[in-house]
């Protein structure tokens, strides 16, 4: 069996068992959904006003993207690893042939699977509700792709070094929650202390929001990258932080007890 | 005959827990052996120091020639104690999914009919009673049909019929030459499967052989258990030792004494000094000792040592204090 057909296996099968989970599958995609509302349609974008959501609606979208790129994996990954490891699943795969590169990249294409659905939805309900005007750039296919490679690799590693299900939740809902809000994804640059500007670019969700709103939205004011179109270069660099995560959580999972 | 499974002087602690202590056992080729001891005795333990599912902080093991972090997992198959897989993969899913991590897998129907459950294979594994459970976690750990085979408590939580079905598969498993490392705490399964068994207790293998040689050498004499409420001395005169064993001793029932080291030709004796002497009594068995009786003998000497070894140092540790006073 090649490296492609274990990773086929553990994909089938991590697919069907997320698919089975009704409850799971609901809520992955009512969250979004009730958060476009929220903020699109209830509290709706005042590009005259001040304080939050003073942009066009268009600017807004890689922020709603950013709520299934990240906490998507983020909660599933560490919950799924935290899972694995109480029912000794990773003391019985560590005896196959399938290794922990693979296996993660099994899940991460259930979660490609699954974000990229709920992509399409949240695009259609911010164009449906909010009037957003974006361009559907092919960029937004390897954005999303990446994204979601750069956060199960951090959604394993939480998984894998807290001590339960709730844990792995938890930890994921406190590093979610201000990367979500601080990665210039709804606030911008210009709305937080000067001082603050740096750590928004450890966030790896920055490249994305920055990179994202530079392939979707006209009116971006998104800066180049040494001369690279913001689109691209911001690709890159989330490209490099998804290796780097993916590496990382990779060995994160545990072999042994 | 060439050693599968050697390992030597194998250690392992937890924090102050010693999980194992100079473990040491070698296992030949299609050789079946049963690691057996009480709770907490580092069975677990040892088999994850063969798998490399845990590193053990000293000795050292080999499975099929290599070290266990680098033997072809295609060869391999392990059943965990604790093994909870995917509750919402129906039997038959569960065991395609596993058998498509494997370069050269069995067809996953001819194992679901090998474990049992060819009726039950399109229930989620949530669903399966307990036993069945249990029988579709055993194939799992078959479906690349593997050369080495370690079971961990293959059989608890599994009725009596099913057993039997896990029992006649090791059997036809190890009659085609697979070689089999399982831990129980049943020993009839002990006795019936095992070539070899080992005897785990505080993390030290304190007993290997077969089943006969181990009941022979560690199993004690035969016994009538003849259940009264008479008091030993009444059985003074008897040309036979008697005791009344602890309510504890394994399969002895209350109110019972023990006659040891009889043949069962001379059970007529014993019957005719019971009714000379008018002792009321309920029922006669006699048994031959057996695996059971390797187990609590080795058990409770076990047991003895350490309780013997924390009051000599409880013992030390007082007369330091007490010299340190004066």
């Amino acid at each position: 069996m090649s490296r492609m057909g274990r990773v086929r296996a553990e994909t089938s099968a991590g697919w069907r068992s997320f698919v089975r989970r009704r409850t799971a599958v609901f809520f992955t995609f009512f969250f979004p959904v009730i958060l476009i509302v929220i903020f699109g349609a209830l509290i709706r974008t005042d590009p005259t006003g001040e304080g939050l959501f003073t942009e066009p609606a268009a600017y807004y979208v890689p922020g709603y993207l950013a709520v299934v790129v990240l906490f998507t994996p983020l909660s599933r990954m560490g919950s799924e690893v935290a899972r694995h490891r109480e029912g000794s699943r990773f003391e019985k795969l560590a005896t196959t042939p399938l290794t922990r590169g693979e296996w993660l990249l099994a899940q991460t294409a259930v979660n490609a699977a699954i974000i990229g659905l709920a992509s399409l939805l949240i695009l259609g309900l911010v164009i449906l509700l909010t009037g957003a005007q974006i361009a559907f750039s092919p960029l937004l296919i390897p954005y999303i792709l990446i994204g979601v490679v750069c956060f199960c690799g951090v959604g394993a590693m939480l998984g894998s070094y807290t001590d339960s299900q709730d844990g792995a939740v938890a930890a994921s809902n406190a590093i979610g929650l201000p990367l979500l809000f601080l990665s210039e994804t709804f606030i911008s640059l210009s709305q937080l202390p000067s001082w603050f500007g740096p750590l928004v670019n450890l966030s790896p969700l920055t490249y994305f929001a920055r990179g994202v709103r530079a392939a979707t939205y006209a009116g971006a004011e998104v800066s180049t990258v040494a001369g690279i179109d913001p689109a691209l270069a911001n690709l890159g660099i989330l490209t490099a932080l998804a290796v780097i995560a993916f590496a990382l959580g990779a060995r994160s999972i545990p072999r042994t007890d | 005959m060439e050693a599968v499974v050697e390992a030597t002087d194998l250690e392992k602690t937890y924090g102050e827990t010693v999980a194992l202590s100079r473990a040491s056992l070698s296992v030949a080729r299609g050789e079946v052996f049963a690691l057996i001891g009480p709770n907490g005795a580092g069975k677990t333990t040892l088999v994850r120091a063969l798998t490399g599912t845990t590193e053990p902080d000293g000795g050292s093991a080999r499975i099929l020639g290599a070290s266990p972090a680098a033997v072809d997992r295609d060869r391999l198959g392990v059943l965990p104690q604790e093994f909870s897989p995917p509750g919402r993969l129906s039997a038959r899913e569960l065991l395609a999914y596993y058998a498509g991590l494997y370069d050269d897998a069995r067809d996953p129907e001819d194992v679901l009919a090998d474990v049992g459950l060819v009726d039950a294979g399109d229930t989620w594994y949530e669903d399966l009673s307990g036993g069945q459970q249990r029988r579709a976690c055993v194939g799992s750990a078959l479906v690349n049909d593997p050369d080495l085979l370690f079971l961990d408590e293959p059989t608890t939580g599994i009725d009596p019929a099913g057993r039997r079905t896990v029992w006649r598969l090791i059997e036809d498993l190890a009659d085609a030459g697979t070689t089999v490392v399982l831990t129980t705490h049943d020993m009839a399964e002990a006795e019936r499967l095992a070539d070899r068994v080992g005897l785990l207790a505080d993390g030290s293998l304190v007993a290997q052989g077969t089943p006969t040689d181990l009941v022979q050498d560690h199993g004690g004499s035969s016994r009538l258990t003849v259940e009264t409420e008479a008091d030993p001395d009444a059985f003074a005169d008897l040309a036979y030792p008697v005791d009344r064993p602890e309510r504890t001793r394994g399969r002895t029932p209350d109110g019972a004494v023990v006659v040891r080291d009889i043949d069962p030709a001379a059970i007529g004796t014993v019957v005719d000094y019971l009714e000379t002497h008018d002792i009321a009594y309920t029922e006669l068995s006699w048994a031959e000792p057996d695996l059971e009786d390797v187990y609590l003998a080795l058990a409770d000497a076990t047991e003895r040592e350490r309780t013997d070894r924390l009051e000599s140092e409880s013992g030390d540790a007082d007369l330091a204090q007490a010299g340190e006073t004066a």
